[in-house]
């Protein structure tokens, strides 16, 4: 299934803008003489004066075919969704819908606090452009659905949120939408609820309805869209299917981490001349007769000769190689290096270098010093810089910590570096847990299964 | 202005739906319920029976407006229909963004539930004024008379200049927040410039009679007093009047909503 079909799409979406008029005091009586005027409030409007919410967005959705919109917050998915169902009017272009259109923007909108949910069932379903004996005539299953019947007759402002959300939702599925335009609202009703109305958007796709989706849970874009769109400040990123547009959005986030963590790195360094900040807040404490100047995250190809060896270390000669580069995001299984610069003031003969990696949740997941690897202390003047060197680095996805140290033998701390930096991995495959070492599943005897590659995972 | 006529029929069902929600509304959680729509006028009616029937006591010299409550009550509950409808409805859209932000919802349908809402509370107080008739007739007074009959046309008449203005202030309200706050000074003093309080032809001036005779208001007024207070009908001219004034209120309003209905969702 898929956009380019021969059917005529159940959406197109052509050559779309929303241009949305930069708020700016006292500007109230010229949004009304342009709108009176106009029409319009961005008609005219200089580049500065108006912000892009959507920028020349195109797509077809075939009937029967989900289609799933990502991008971070602010991105343009929810004003996409209000333009699509009719709500906003768009600047430039044009959608044209076959069927009738039911759009979940916000559930429970509509709903009145003051009066009951049977009431508010009927009011909600009249909104959506039921008749009264439609809505009669679906009320059982609506109620049903949404699994209140003991709370029906309650004012909705009794109702939780969650409450307020699965009636909302049971209202929108039974009205027979040709296209359902569904934004981040799964994520509210409990775990029974959420897998009921994804069996409901299930059964609606095969019955050839078709679905536009908006998520932030990217599992779930993957595991229902047949194609996936990611806009990126209001422009189309990428467009294509699930698994590679959700990879490439992925990888973009962790890029945007890895520049975040530098930014903090390196402002927590241009605040490291207050040391005493640093000692009030925990994050740095030692006697300072060696300190770590500062440290870093190399990732890309070590050079480093023998890579068998993780341990490898305190090697005078710059074992950097060329594609080696300071970031602070990196694909599961890339070779990195932490790097620290030392300083000992005066010289000393016991000393231990040692990097901590945890979770944000203190979670240590893997730590090593040169004691450990057995390394006999002789002596540290002056300047110096360590390197710890990983061949393949094999985490979870997620956010890691890193501590780093230089210390006695006995333990007594130099100067200890909690948090000193922190760095965002990202796992092609997905799995749980703080490790991905390199695996592969095998079956002999009554086992059948394909392997799915990701190209169509409907 | 006929394409709201047109979103009124096609979503006729759902204006009653969301007017009967605005009533239940209003009084759930009270303990006098609907018994409001009966005391609210009721007690309003005598603070300004009390006020400028026995405080301030105007000489009306030969005009007749005894007894002051019944001829009052005549005026002044079209009067708060009118008002609150404008009101309510110029605030609507903004208190209902929740809904037209997020739905795809006819938004003249708010402000005109605002109107048909204070419509029915001004049926609901019309009991007040034919006891008031009654009681006047009792104690002797030429108050009442057939004209009474008419009143179902003068509402109609009067309905759509309320509707009209009260679209074309939501409308503009949603852009220009200040419409509220210059409409609830306007309303005061047209209160005061339309005869509720006082009949027309006991202003002394005849200029100022002329001007308080132009207010759009006026022939709805005094086609209230005819028919309740009088019992008469009014003549041929000032039903013209009255379908003249409302057809441009409810053109102008329309007008305006339609200008402004496409940015309305971001206004709000």
């Amino acid at each position: 299934m898929n956009g380019g079909g021969a059917s005529p799409p159940a959406l197109l979406v052509e050559g779309l803008s929303k241009l949305y008029r930069r708020a700016t005091p006292g500007d109230q009586l010229r949004t009304l003489k342009s709108a009176l005027l106009e029409g319009t409030l961005t008609r005219g409007l200089a580049p500065g004066q108006a912000i892009h919410a959507l920028d020349d967005v195109s797509f077809a959705v075939a009937p029967g075919e989900c289609f799933g919109v990502i991008g971070g917050n602010g991105s343009g998915k929810s004003t996409l969704l209000k333009v699509v169902a009719g709500i906003l009017k768009p600047s430039a272009g044009r959608v044209v819908a076959t069927g009738r259109v039911a759009a979940l923007i916000e559930l429970g909108a509509g709903f009145h606090p003051e009066i009951t949910g049977r009431e508010n069932v009927f009011i909600n379903g009249a909104v959506m452009g039921l008749s009264r004996r439609e809505i009669e005539r679906r009320y059982d299953d609506i109620v049903a659905f949404s699994g209140l019947e003991k709370f029906i007759d309650e004012p909705v402002k009794n109702y939780s949120s969650g409450m307020y959300v699965r009636l909302g939702f049971a209202v929108a599925v039974h009205t027979d939408p040709d296209v359902l335009l569904v934004d981040e609202v799964l994520a509210v009703g409990d775990e029974a609820f959420a897998h009921r109305c994804l069996r409901r958007i299930r059964e609606m796709l095969a019955e050839g309805r078709t679905l536009l989706f908006v998520s932030h849970s990217l599992d779930l874009v993957d595991d229902l869209c047949d194609r996936v769109l990611w806009l990126d400040g209001g422009k189309p990123r990428l467009l294509g299917e699930p698994r590679r547009v959700i990879d490439a959005y992925r990888q973009s986030v962790a890029e945007d981490e890895g520049r975040e963590h530098l930014k903090a790195k390196q402002a927590a360094g241009a605040a490291s001349a207050d040391e005493s900040d640093q000692e009030a807040e925990g994050t740095r404490w030692g006697s300072r007769r060696a300190e770590i100047r500062a440290a870093r995250l190399l990732v890309g190809s070590t050079g480093s000769s023998d890579p068998g060896d993780p341990a490898e270390l305190i090697d005078p000669a710059d074992s950097r190689g060329a594609a080696t580069e300071e970031r602070y995001h990196l694909e599961s299984g890339e070779p990195v290096v932490f790097e620290l610069d030392v300083h000992a003031p005066a010289p000393i003969e016991d000393f231990v270098f040692g990097v901590m990696v945890s979770t944000p949740r203190g979670i240590e997941v893997w730590g090593t010093n040169t004691d450990l690897a057995g390394f006999v202390a002789e002596r540290l003047e002056g300047d110096a810089r360590v390197r710890l060197a990983c061949p393949a680095l094999r985490l979870g996805a997620g956010e890691y910590l890193v501590d780093v140290a230089v210390h006695a033998r006995d333990g007594n701390p130099y100067d200890y570096r909690k948090g000193l930096f922190a760095f965002t991995v990202t796992a092609r495959e997905r799995g749980v847990g703080v490790y991905a070492p390199e695996h592969r599943w095998q079956a002999e005897g009554g086992v059948a299964w394909q392997e799915d590659d990701g190209s169509d995972p409907g | 202005m006929v394409e709201s006529l047109v979103q009124i029929v096609r979503f006729r069902s759902l204006l009653v739906t969301l007017t009967a929600r605005e009533l239940k509304a209003r009084y759930r959680g009270s303990v006098l319920g609907f018994f409001w729509s009966l005391i609210n006028p009721l007690l309003l009616l005598g603070v300004y029976a009390m006020v400028f029937g026995f405080i301030l006591k105007p000489g009306h010299g030969a005009v007749p407006t005894e007894p002051y409550a019944v001829f009052l009550v005549t005026g002044l509950f079209p009067w708060v229909w009118f008002s609150a409808s404008l009101l309510e409805g110029a605030g609507s859209l903004i208190a209902n963004a929740g809904l037209i932000r997020k739905a795809v919802f006819p938004a003249e349908l708010l402000p005109l539930v605002s109107v048909s809402a204070n419509l029915v509370h001004f049926l609901l107080a019309l009991p007040i004024t034919g006891v008031a008739l009654l009681i006047g007739r009792l104690l002797g007074y030429p108050v009442g008379g057939w004209g009474i009959l008419l009143l179902p046309a003068v509402v109609a008449l009067h309905l759509p200049l309320v509707a009209g203005l009260a679209l074309g202030l939501a409308a503009l309200t949603a852009h220009f927040k200040d419409v509220r706050d210059i409409l609830t000074n306007l309303l005061t003093l047209l209160f005061f410039a339309t005869p509720i309080i006082y009949p027309l032809q006991a202003v002394p001036s005849h200029l100022l009679q002329m001007a308080l005779r132009a207010n759009p208001l006026t022939p709805y007024t005094l086609a209230y007093q005819q028919t309740l207070f009088a019992g008469t009908v009014p003549a041929p001219w000032e039903w013209g009047e009255m379908a003249v004034v409302s057809l441009i209120g409810w053109a102008f309003g329309t007008w305006l909503f339609g200008r402004l209905r496409e940015t309305i969702v971001e206004a709000v």
